[in-house]
């Protein structure tokens, strides 16, 4: 049987790649937050959306280039731009016109464009269930004892590792990326400097959304299938992954969504699955009361 | 004083402020209109004779389907007035108002099922716990900013009704059922036409409610708090206990209003209480016109009916429904329900 | 002793000096006037006053009391009002309902009272109704009492703000400049009014400004401060010669002469 080491080490593994899900994806929560102070509710969708688009070019290269790493590779780049385009578009037609609306306005447009998205899914999909047949071998792996790292495990942990830093990269050493941080900070004077605040807003959308869709394509190949409502328990919890890490604070996206990846892996070991939920949200609401800028947000002081 | 400015004003000279009567366009002069005409006493008379007329007397010639869906209407009457107190007056964001109604709806039917209460003794308890449940929610959260709050109702929804899912004495995934109805005056209250006059008596006293509060100042007090911040605090408003009064009373307004529901029920699960049911509320005080009490039950009403309407249109009615609701926001943001003019 | 005194105080803000050990004090039933070029510290006094920064350090006493530490809403039932400077009415309501909000600490009637519609209530209510008019007809807008404030032009939305901190007969009125965005024929009536305050209605009046021309007009002592700082105090015509002003305003003068 199962040491507990090889128990702990599994749940560590299982723990990371949850918290990839949630990174990847809690990070479009973040950004849009920072940037222009929104809970993007349809956020999660996106992930949904990107994870069919990766279902149907994937389905859609399978003759050409077979059903192995090659093809969902392409069908990731393929989701991570056309996902990024739909978030430029919804932030263009639906969120723009309403950024100096009162924020309540703001969050119920969100709900509609999810319900929008979350909708068309299932009317183009009759609300089914889509199998996503690859074949790569779920088991082959690395395998120490009784433990196996699988191959597409590594594979994912990679994507996401590279994608974290090109992305930290982005946001520190180049212009949009230090115009994205100026822009979150204060608005009205970055419009003054000259700042094309919009086009920043757009590429801000696109990235968030384009990694929402890296995640979704992964949920392709990690879970195998793929619904017009999974966007919705995943976009809360990585949700929750971003408060925790502190909204608006990037690498707190990062390390929020790791460590809920942990802990939840953890509890459910601990607890059973069916209280995993509560335990996320539980984490969120004790974060938010004891700490509500999150683990490594910064407190803002509110000028009169 | 000399008061030059004032003077023009008053003839006419300068118009006070061009949007006012730029904003008003088609559809906002058809209910003028409407409001012109009931300004006349005979008139008001009359339409409020005939509503009042109609509604008394559906039972007599409806069917039992309409009777449900009348009564479901005031149920979300209910909710949407008290959501309207939390949102609409005060201008807090509360994602989780399903959670207020699931915990006077579980309290309630657990006293009268599993421990054989009188359902009426059991409306203090269940007011006793909505005021617990607001203070816990809200005392740490109210003194967040705005998104956080949202944030924290919309936890506090999803966890009342996971823990409300796996706890036994909620009855876990299926809830309870099997309800004893209760008895008033004698008689125990088993048809639908019995629960739809109850339910007006309900929505009446609802209203009543929300009218003195909105014109008491408290009511007042809430206003300044929606407004601005700031101003109300510099004019000796707390807004942290104004806030936190506000979220108690809608919370036990929501908290009563499930009491009710599952009595007539006669059975509650988790399912009644998903972050769809709390958007629904949120949203009929949202495009209701926020704070307006017709606007607010009005647009409860049309949220309850709105899905047994659109039947036909199947799978397509939440698309449209999601599409209506970013098209209000971007062009009608205040809510639906035009505004009075000034008379 | 004064009515208000300013002991030291000081305002940090990170790396920010914003009140550099502060001294001043305003006498009962006088018009006093703090001004500084932009950026010199006169809004974060303010809202040290104000109770809306709790300072650094220092002390504010308002007849004796300290006034740090307390919550904004409190140093109204001291009888302290304050405006805005950038006049935040209650946009989408009446000015009836702003005008009454200045009196709202006269009352102490709340929930219950509310849903129970209680004689008590109802009376106090029209009591603030009643003394909300009263502002409302001595500023002069009585008429105007049931439109939407943000409908209103600039300046009869200043009125309101004016109207709304009268309303209570504060002992000590805080006025956040004034004259901001205000024609040359309007900061004459606000000149009048500080004055029919003081005069009429018994009040201190404190005010911060940048209008030079304007403050010269009306106060009668003007303390001057710079990155925070007081670099002069005294009556209009001694702060004007002090050449420390002057060359704190260097190149404002004359934008200022037009006034």
């Amino acid at each position: 049987m199962f040491s507990t080491g090889e128990i702990i080490i599994q749940q560590i593994v299982n723990g990371l790649i949850l918290g990839c899900f949630y990174a990847l994806i809690s990070l479009g929560y973040t950004m849009v937050y920072g940037i222009v102070r929104l809970l993007n509710f349809a956020h999660g969708d996106i992930y949904m959306v990107g994870a069919f688009a990766g279902f149907f070019v994937f389905g859609a290269l399978a003759a050409v280039t077979g059903t192995g790493w090659l093809s969902i590779i392409l069908a990731m780049i393929a989701a991570m731009f056309l996902c990024g385009v739909l978030g430029f578009l919804i932030q263009r037609f639906a969120y723009r016109p309403l950024l100096d609306a009162p924020r309540l306005s703001l969050l119920i447009t969100a709900i509609g464009v999810s319900l929008i998205l979350q909708n068309a899914v299932m009317i183009l999909t009759n609300g089914e269930f889509k199998f996503f047949n690859h074949s790569v071998n779920p088991r082959a792996g690395i395998t120490f004892g009784n433990l196996t790292i699988t191959w597409i495990q590594i594979v994912l942990l990679g994507i996401t590792a590279i994608l974290l830093i090109s992305l930290t990269w982005f946001v520190t050493k180049t212009i949009w990326g230090k115009a994205m941080r100026a822009i979150s900070m204060d608005r009205p004077t970055c419009r003054l400097m000259g700042i094309n605040v919009n086009t920043i807003i757009g590429i801000t959308f696109f990235i968030g959304s384009a990694l929402a869709a890296v995640a979704g394509v992964m949920a392709c190949v990690y879970y195998g299938n793929v619904h017009y409502f999974m966007g919705y328990i995943m976009g809360m919890k990585a949700f929750t992954a971003a408060v925790i890490g502190g909204i608006g604070s990037i690498p707190g996206a990062m390390l929020g969504g790791l460590l809920l990846g942990l802990l939840e892996a953890g509890g459910t070991q601990v607890l059973g699955s069916s209280w995993k939920d509560v335990f996320a949200f539980g984490i969120l609401i004790l974060m938010l009361i004891f700490k509500p800028t999150g683990l490594l947000g910064k407190t803002e002081v509110e000028r009169m | 004083m000399e008061n030059n400015n004032l003077n023009k004003i008053n003839n006419g000279e300068v118009a006070v402020a061009q949007e006012d009567t730029r904003k008003r366009g088609f559809f906002t002069r058809i209910i003028d209109g409407f409001y012109n005409f009931m300004d006349k006493t005979y008139n008001k008379v009359i339409v409020y004779g005939i509503l009042i007329a109609f509604v008394l007397t559906l039972p007599l010639w409806a069917s039992n389907y309409i009777l449900q869906v009348a009564w479901n209407a005031m149920f979300y009457m209910l909710l949407g007035l008290g959501c309207n107190i939390i949102v609409g007056f005060t201008g807090m964001i509360d994602l989780g108002f399903a959670a207020k109604f699931a915990v006077g709806a579980y309290t309630s039917g657990i006293l009268v099922h599993t421990f054989g209460w009188n359902f009426w003794l059991t409306l203090p308890i269940v007011v006793l716990v909505g005021m617990l449940a607001a203070v816990l929610i809200g005392g740490p959260a109210l003194r967040l900013r705005s998104d956080y709050l949202a944030i924290v109702t919309l936890g506090f929804g999803e966890i009342v009704r996971i823990v409300a899912r796996n706890l036994e004495i909620t009855g876990s995934a299926s809830g309870l059922s099997g309800i004893k109805r209760p008895y008033i005056f004698g008689v125990q209250l088993t048809r639908i036409w019995m629960w739809y006059y109850l339910f007006i008596v309900l929505v009446i006293i609802f209203v009543i409610a929300s009218n003195r509060v909105k014109d008491s100042r408290f009511g007042r007090g809430l206003a300044y708090v929606r407004e601005d911040e700031d101003a109300a605090r510099a004019m000796g408003v707390n807004v942290v206990k104004y806030k936190m009064w506000a979220f108690i009373v809608g919370t036990v307004m929501g908290a009563v209003a499930g009491a009710f529901y599952v009595m007539q029920m006669a059975a509650v699960s988790p399912n009644s209480f998903q972050f769809t049911q709390s958007s629904n509320i949120l949203l009929s005080v949202v495009l209701g016109g926020m704070g307006k009490v017709p606007g607010v039950m009005a647009g409860a009403a049309f949220f309850s009916i709105f899905p047994e309407i659109f039947r036909e249109i199947g799978e397509y009615r939440m698309l449209f429904f999601g599409i209506a609701l970013v098209l209000v926001m971007i062009f009608r943001p205040q809510g639906l329900w035009p505004d009075r003019r000034r008379r | 002793m004064a009515l208000m005194e300013v002991k030291d105080l000081t305002m940090l803000f990170g790396g920010i000096t914003a009140v550099n050990h502060l001294d001043f004090e305003v006498a009962e039933g006088s018009i006093t006037a703090l001004i500084g070029p932009n950026g010199a510290g006169k809004t974060a006094t303010f809202n040290c006053l104000t109770g809306f920064y709790v300072p650094t350090s220092g002390e504010i006493l308002f007849e004796g009391e300290s006034l740090v530490n307390v919550p904004p809403h409190k140093i109204t039932d001291r009888g302290i009002i304050r405006t805005f400077q950038n006049v935040r009415l209650f946009n989408n309501l009446t000015v009836m309902d702003n005008v009454m909000s200045g009196c709202h600490s006269i009352s102490k009637k709340f929930v219950g009272s509310a849903l129970l519609r209680t004689p008590s209530e109802r009376r106090e209510e029209a009591e603030i109704k009643r003394i909300a008019e009263e502002a409302l007809d001595y500023i002069g807008i009585l008429d105007l009492k049931d439109e939407i404030a943000k409908n209103l032009p600039y300046g009869t939305q200043r009125r309101v703000e004016w109207a709304r901190a009268i309303a209570s007969k504060p002992k000590l009125l805080l006025l956040d400049e004034p004259a901001a965005g205000l024609n040359r024929q309007e900061k004459g009536e606000l000149v009048e009014l500080i004055n029919r305050f003081r005069d009429e209605l018994g009040m201190t009046v404190f005010l911060i400004e940048h209008d030079m021309g304007m403050v010269m007009k009306v106060a009668e002592k003007i303390i001057v401060i710079n990155f925070g700082t007081k670099i002069s105090e005294g009556t209009p015509k001694e702060v004007q010669d002090d050449p420390l002003v002057v060359e704190a305003y260097l190149g404002k003068e004359e934008e200022e002469e037009a006034v």
